[in-house]
């Protein structure tokens, strides 16, 4: 395996639901990231995307398959280990923000580094701090999530995704939930910090726009890639078929 | 500060009024414990001081008789059961068995006493009396009698062979006061004249209206006792040791001891009956706190379920999310304690200015309380205990909720 990779996958398989209702939703995925690339995953809903996201995240573990970071495996590691891998390596973001409401925007974006224990109290407020300030967001440190506008808070949840510096970033529908302005600021502010931090970015999208902005795409139907192609070559059904629809999210 | 501790205080904090139900009923809980544990003890340890204070910790009676063993087996119906001890009565080596005694670390001071039954008369008043000959010294040394005195003079006592001190109920019974008469009838059937030179109360109603002192040689004679000593009470430095020293003095000194556990063990076996039923009682309160708690961290892990997941997904461990629970329990448990402790001592302090007339077995203007440490970590561990209980179901849940679950259902 390719040592720049820093997270992978192969042959993930992954069952959902329980007897009749049982769904197989990964049918032997595979997929490697490179540092400083952008890839998107395409598929109409119930592809498996966000499995396939939950997973290589360490959130759900796959039902066959392997998924390594920095080509060692993980998937046999134990709740806890995986849990500091996750930490340490991955930033979550999803569509609807989830911010803890009880907590300022800065104070959101030091959970996770509570969490890693490396930084003192005043590094992390410092830290939280900057980051948001990189958002656009200097002179609302102190305001509660909950008072924030829906773009702000998509905002914070990405500060948030970056608070332990990861290697990877995975996006469920960063801007699924934006209007179109937002939803250009928040992934200008992800490529920007892709390109200059030298992270990882695989996020699940059904925007065409923003689709067609990353390094890679991956098509996704019935719980499978059935085709991954780099920007600005191939012809993506889903796009073509969906374009009007998509671009409404 | 742990991030755990971190968040659970800032959940806590975020939902007031949930925080001020669980946290008033640990208060509550803890506090009525503390005082009604307080009362039922209180009125417990005073009749005990009052009875050691009269009585001794300690008392040696009469010598056993030589127990001659059968020599033949005994029948196959027997019982099996000891024969009942047989005693020669009162105590002819008094001050020997005095003087061994005092050898023992434990022994503070002792004082032989001769008791009998007489029926006592001030003018037209008659009453059954408990009369104890003593050494004015001796027994002023060993038990409270000094400090029981609320009307004469005890020098009054000791310097006059004629003079008696009688008890506040007696006094009352009698209708006599401090230099009146009183007639003690002796078993020849001659009246002896005392003059009362003090009036003495224990606190202990059978005491009070019964207990006459006089000189000890006076109550010989007028007992017509061939001994000076029917019993030689104990001052203890230890009254909790007093059994285990009774046991001994009676394989040593070959007489029937008892202490003030055996002696008085109906009553404080009542005492202890009231406590335990307070205690069962206002236990319940405390559970039933526990209850309220296990409802409000139920509703908050319910309530939580979105930040749990995400809490989850930025690397926190089962067991990070197991102890944002448990740290709200264990912190409304602490403060619940804490304030209880506080307002358990408030209400005992209020509770002991209640005025109240006792007279019966015992005897007080006010509800007796007693200031026990042993209460407040009592009532706090129940308080921890009930609050660990309740928080445990509940952190337990959250720990083992999938994250993904909950990150799917939200969409």
């Amino acid at each position: 395996m390719n040592a720049e990779i820093c997270l992978s996958c192969h042959d993930i398989e992954r069952y959902l639901g329980e007897e009749e209702e049982r769904v197989h939703a990964l049918r032997g995925v595979s997929l490697a990231l490179a540092p400083g690339s952008i890839h998107a995953v395409v598929g109409p809903s119930g592809c498996g995307k966000s499995t396939l996201l939950y997973i290589l995240g360490l959130l759900d573990p796959p039902d066959a398959g392997q998924v390594s970071i920095d080509s060692e495996p993980v998937s046999h590691l134990s709740d806890d280990a995986m849990a500091h891998k996750r930490s340490r390596f991955i930033g979550f973001i999803f569509q609807f923000h989830f911010l803890m409401e009880d907590f300022t925007a800065q104070e959101n974006v030091m959970i996770p580094m509570r969490r890693l224990g490396q930084l003192s109290d005043d590094e992390m407020r410092e830290r939280a701090a900057d980051l948001l300030q990189a958002m656009g967001l200097g002179d609302k440190l102190r305001r509660p999530s909950r008072h924030l506008s829906g773009g702000e808070q998509q905002r914070v949840a990405i500060a948030r995704a970056l608070a332990n510096d990861p290697r990877v970033i995975l996006a469920d529908e960063p801007t699924g939930n934006l209007d179109t302005a937002n939803s250009e600021r928040a992934f200008e502010l992800l490529q920007n910090i892709v390109q200059q931090g030298g992270k990882a970015l695989l996020l699940a999208t059904h925007n065409p726009v923003i689709a067609e902005a990353c390094d890679w795409i991956h098509e996704m139907k019935d719980g499978r890639i059935t085709a991954s192609h780099p920007r600005g070559r191939g012809k993506f059904d889903f796009l073509s078929r969906s374009n009007a629809e998509a671009r409404l999210n | 500060m742990t991030p755990p501790l971190y968040i659970a205080l800032r959940f806590l904090t975020h939902r007031k009024r949930a925080l001020l139900l669980s946290l008033s009923g640990v208060v509550f809980g803890v506090a009525i414990f503390i005082c009604t544990q307080a009362q039922t003890e209180g009125f417990a340890r005073h009749f005990i001081d009052s009875t050691i204070g009269s009585n001794g910790a300690l008392v040696i009676k009469s010598r056993f008789r030589p127990r001659y063993e059968p020599l033949m087996v005994s029948s196959k119906t027997s019982n099996g059961k000891a024969p009942r001890r047989l005693y020669f009565e009162g105590i002819t080596d008094a001050n020997e068995i005095m003087r061994v005694s005092r050898q023992f670390s434990n022994v503070v001071s002792c004082s032989p006493v001769l008791r009998g039954t007489v029926s006592a008369r001030a003018g037209f008043e008659n009453s059954t009396v408990d009369l104890y000959g003593i050494e004015p010294v001796l027994h002023a040394q060993t038990t409270d009698l000094l400090h029981q005195l609320i009307a004469g003079n005890f020098d009054d006592f000791r310097n006059n062979t004629s003079a008696i001190i009688i008890g506040s109920r007696l006094a009352e019974i009698l209708q006599a006061g401090i230099g009146d008469t009183v007639q003690l009838l002796s078993p020849n059937g001659e009246y002896w004249r005392f003059t009362v030179a003090a009036i003495a109360r224990a606190g202990v109603g059978s005491i009070d209206a019964t207990r006459v002192y006089s000189h000890a040689r006076i109550a010989q004679t007028l007992l017509q006792r061939p001994f000076g000593a029917s019993m030689i009470i104990y001052k203890l430095r230890d009254p909790d040791r007093a059994p285990a020293l009774a046991r001994h003095f009676e394989t040593l000194f070959q007489h029937g001891a008892s202490s003030w556990q055996e002696r008085e063990e109906s009553t404080l076996q009542l005492f202890l009956t009231l406590r335990m039923s307070a205690a069962i009682t206002v236990s319940l309160i405390i559970l039933l706190a526990g209850f309220g708690i296990f409802n409000v961290l139920t509703m908050s892990v319910l309530a939580k379920i979105k930040e749990i997941a995400i809490l989850r997904s930025m690397g926190y461990r089962r067991t990070d999310i197991s102890w944002i629970f448990l740290w709200q329990g264990a912190l409304i448990a602490g403060a619940g304690s804490l304030l209880g402790c506080l307002l358990g001592a408030i209400m005992t302090w209020g509770v002991s200015h209640i005025p109240i007339r006792i007279r019966g077995l015992l005897y007080s203007d006010y509800f007796l309380v007693t200031w026990e440490w042993r209460h407040y970590v009592f009532a706090t561990l129940l308080a921890i205990l009930a609050v660990f209980i309740a928080s445990y179901v509940p952190a337990r849940r959250a720990a083992e909720l999938p994250p993904v679950a909950t990150i799917r259902g939200a969409r």
